[in-house]
């Protein structure tokens, strides 16, 4: 009778571990920008998938590559979902992070994801993961306070962005014209990206060598620094703002000007982070040489597998029904995120809720892209320091392209990417 | 005897592992580490290369730039530290009503985080929205407002200041405890020879506090030479690398770059450089017998 207890009980014991280990668990590691929705929908997952349970991490966008990068090689089952962004491909590719999911990629996901934003997570020709949203810097302007000085139209070239900043500036109506993100990190390299293509200039040649240090990406940080100093019509704090900290002075109504991500206008129109709500529209970004158009520079992300990864399976199911065509509505309605499958930008109840989509995606048609390098990190890094050096008056912007461009030799050199 | 001294070893081992295990070992490593070139991302270059990233690093303009930052900022936080320090101790170590409750007060921003402290800095500096400038310009004394974080020595200045409010308290705690052991009749000595104010303080006083000012100043240097959590809060080592003090280049170099050896190498020559200071100032301060006959 006793023996029979005990068996019972152990095979008790052995039934409620073998339910607890048949769920699944994936870790997934996300930046804070779209964390909210993320951490939203996984239950609506979870009572998808009842066997698979998902942990979400979250880091600000500035910790996030060092945090998975440290995280994955000295534990390459650290995590089973990574966000990616587009610049870190290449590099996290080369290390042998991310699994290639070509083959897992449904004829629905071909049609339906608009193939320029799918080519950020792809590198050598193979496809590494799922875009989660497409997204480019966005040029918002006060219309209101461009009324309130007389003018009818936001400026379209850098010219009319240096005057038209000057009028309200002199109408008393505004402080500075704009206020930027140039603090010392990644942010400040999108900014630049998006004033070299409009400048007409590009960061390396067909050798790859650099070519930023003349030409248009040396007229872009000319611009740069006059406009700061010589015209005065930027606020000189952009030297130390990053891309979440200028987003103060747009909704405060201090400068009528910025540059963000798509999910500024969320906060440009929230009633308790914002005093213009209504006031804030999109427009193209101005150009600064005739025959460009416009230009901005790209920022999207996306979610890939990683290769060590014990629940692959599981962690497809989940990127997959992020990029679906459903939560990307969701993420859109909700969030402001430009969505990557591409019907839904004529979807008439999301067009309805965020009429700034119709000017925004005009604006996809402008766009450059940072450099695509296995030491992107570390190029990104020396130019930041030099773009730094200039603004801050510390050295003539030509004197610290050419350094700049020289320590970025030595680098690439070293690591073999030049001859 | 001989069981006796059985026993002292077998008490002293675990803790000696413990050591071996938390504190050589890591050191061990990382002076093992700064003669490869050990790089996270770049697995197929590793390779023991001797001195190499140390003649790197003392060529680096970027290493030479950061230890005069560093320089800076210890010598001039340390020594306004001090001097605060030193006169809020001798004012508590008075007889007056409020003494206790100043005593008390004097701890709090000691023991307020150096993060928030570091946040709240950054605000009250802020260009648009900063405390500082409010002040300012309603007195008067600005008609724009000041981007006190914009400029490489700007910055520098105004993380320098956010340490001395957080930190000169240290000083006063530590003097305040000596100045207490210091007899009464010292002074009542000093005060019958005819000694004012500033002779009590220097024939008094100062000689009688130096193992005192020897180790609280060998304790600030050292910790404000690897300074760093105040640095990534308030600048992240801007503007053009301004604020970039050794710590943060070696955090740079280390977990941002991941060339781990070249990190190791320059933690090692930082561990060396606050070494050196500690031994020169515990040697010049310390060795001296106290003298009051002078």
């Amino acid at each position: 009778m006793k023996k029979l207890n005990v068996l019972f009980l152990v095979s008790l014991l052995v039934l409620f571990a073998l339910t607890g280990f048949s769920k699944e668990t994936i870790k997934v590691i996300s930046s804070d920008d779209f964390a909210a929705f993320r951490r939203e929908v996984i239950p609506e997952f979870e009572k998808l998938y009842p066997d698979i349970e998902v942990e979400l991490t979250s880091v600000g966008y500035n910790q996030l590559y060092q945090k998975e990068v440290t995280s994955l090689i000295a534990n390459p089952k650290a995590y089973d979902v990574i966000d990616v962004d587009c610049i870190w491909t290449p590099e996290f590719v080369t290390l042998g992070l991310l699994e290639q999911i070509d083959d897992r990629l449904t004829p629905e996901m071909k049609e339906e994801i608009i193939p320029s934003v799918m080519t950020i997570l792809q590198y050598g020709g193979k496809t590494y993961g799922l875009p989660m949203f497409d997204d480019v810097l966005f040029f918002y302007y006060n219309e209101k306070m461009l009324e309130e000085a007389g003018l009818s139209e936001p400026p379209t070239t850098y010219d009319e962005f240096v005057s038209f900043s000057k009028t309200i500036m002199d109408k008393g109506l505004a402080k500075y014209g704009s206020v930027w993100g140039w603090a010392q990190a990644e942010g400040l390299i999108c900014y630049y990206t998006q004033l070299i293509g409009a400048f007409g200039g590009k960061f390396f040649d067909e050798n790859g060598y650099p070519a930023f240090n003349s030409g248009g990406g040396l007229e872009a940080l000319k611009w740069m620094v006059d406009s700061i100093y010589e015209y005065g019509v930027v606020d000189p704090s952009s030297i130390t703002s990053d891309d979440r900290a200028l987003l103060h002075g747009v909704a405060n109504g201090d400068v009528p000007f910025g540059f963000d991500w798509s999910f500024a206008w969320t906060i440009f129109n929230d009633p308790e982070q914002s005093t213009q709500v209504g006031n804030i529209k999109v427009g193209l970004c101005p150009t600064g040489k005739d025959g460009i158009v416009s230009n901005t520079s790209s920022g999207s992300m996306g979610f890939a597998i990683t290769k060590q990864s014990e629940h692959k399976d599981a962690a497809w199911k989940f990127i997959s029904f992020l990029a679906s065509k459903e939560m990307q509505k969701q993420q859109a309605i909700d969030y402001g995120a430009m969505p990557v499958v591409e019907s839904l930008y004529s979807d008439p109840e999301i067009l309805e809720l965020h009429p700034e989509f119709g000017p925004m995606l005009s604006q996809l048609s402008y766009v450059t892209d940072r450099p695509s390098l296995v030491s992107y990190n570390e190029v990104s890094r020396i130019l930041q320091i030099y773009i730094q050096r200039a603004l801050t008056k510390d050295m003539e912007p030509k004197e610290a392209l050419d350094a700049a461009a020289k320590e970025i030799v030595d680098l690439l050199k070293e690591y073999g990417e030049i001859n | 005897m001989k069981k006796k001294n059985m026993t002292r070893w077998a008490m002293i081992i675990p803790a000696t592992v413990v050591l071996a295990f938390v504190l050589l070992y890591p050191i061990g490593n990382t002076i093992w580490l700064s003669f490869r070139r050990e790089h996270l991302l770049r697995p197929t270059m590793n390779a023991f290369v001797g001195f190499q990233n140390y003649s790197y690093i003392l060529q680096s303009s970027d290493f030479l730039q950061s230890l005069k930052v560093t320089a800076y900022f210890t010598g001039v936080s340390v020594f306004i530290e001090f001097v605060i320090g030193l006169f809020t101790a001798i004012l508590l170590n008075q007889d007056f009503k409020m003494k206790a409750f100043l005593r008390v007060l004097v701890v709090l921003p000691w023991a307020i985080p150096t993060v928030a402290n570091g946040v709240m800095w950054q605000w009250i500096f802020d260009t648009n929205y900063g405390a500082l400038n409010g002040l300012l310009s309603q007195l008067g004394l600005i008609s724009e407002y000041v981007n006190w974080l914009g400029t490489p020595f700007g910055a520098l200045n105004s993380v320098i200041i956010a340490d001395i409010w957080k930190n000169c308290w240290f000083f006063t705690i530590v003097l305040l405890g000596a100045l207490q052991a210091i007899p009464k009749n010292y002074y009542e000595a000093a005060y019958v020879d005819g000694a004012g104010f500033w002779k009590k303080l220097f024939k008094v006083t100062l000689p009688l506090l130096k193992p005192a000012i020897a180790i609280s100043l060998v304790l600030r240097i050292s910790e404000a030479f690897k300074a760093f959590d105040i640095i990534y809060i308030m600048t992240k080592g801007g503007p053009a690398n301004g604020t970039q003090v050794l710590s943060y280049y070696v955090y740079h170099t280390a977990f941002e770059s991941l060339r781990m050896g070249r990190g190791a190498a320059i933690s090692t020559v930082v561990t060396a450089l606050i070494l050196i200071i500690a031994i020169i100032f515990t040697n010049v301060l310390m060795r001296e017998e106290v003298d009051l006959s002078a």
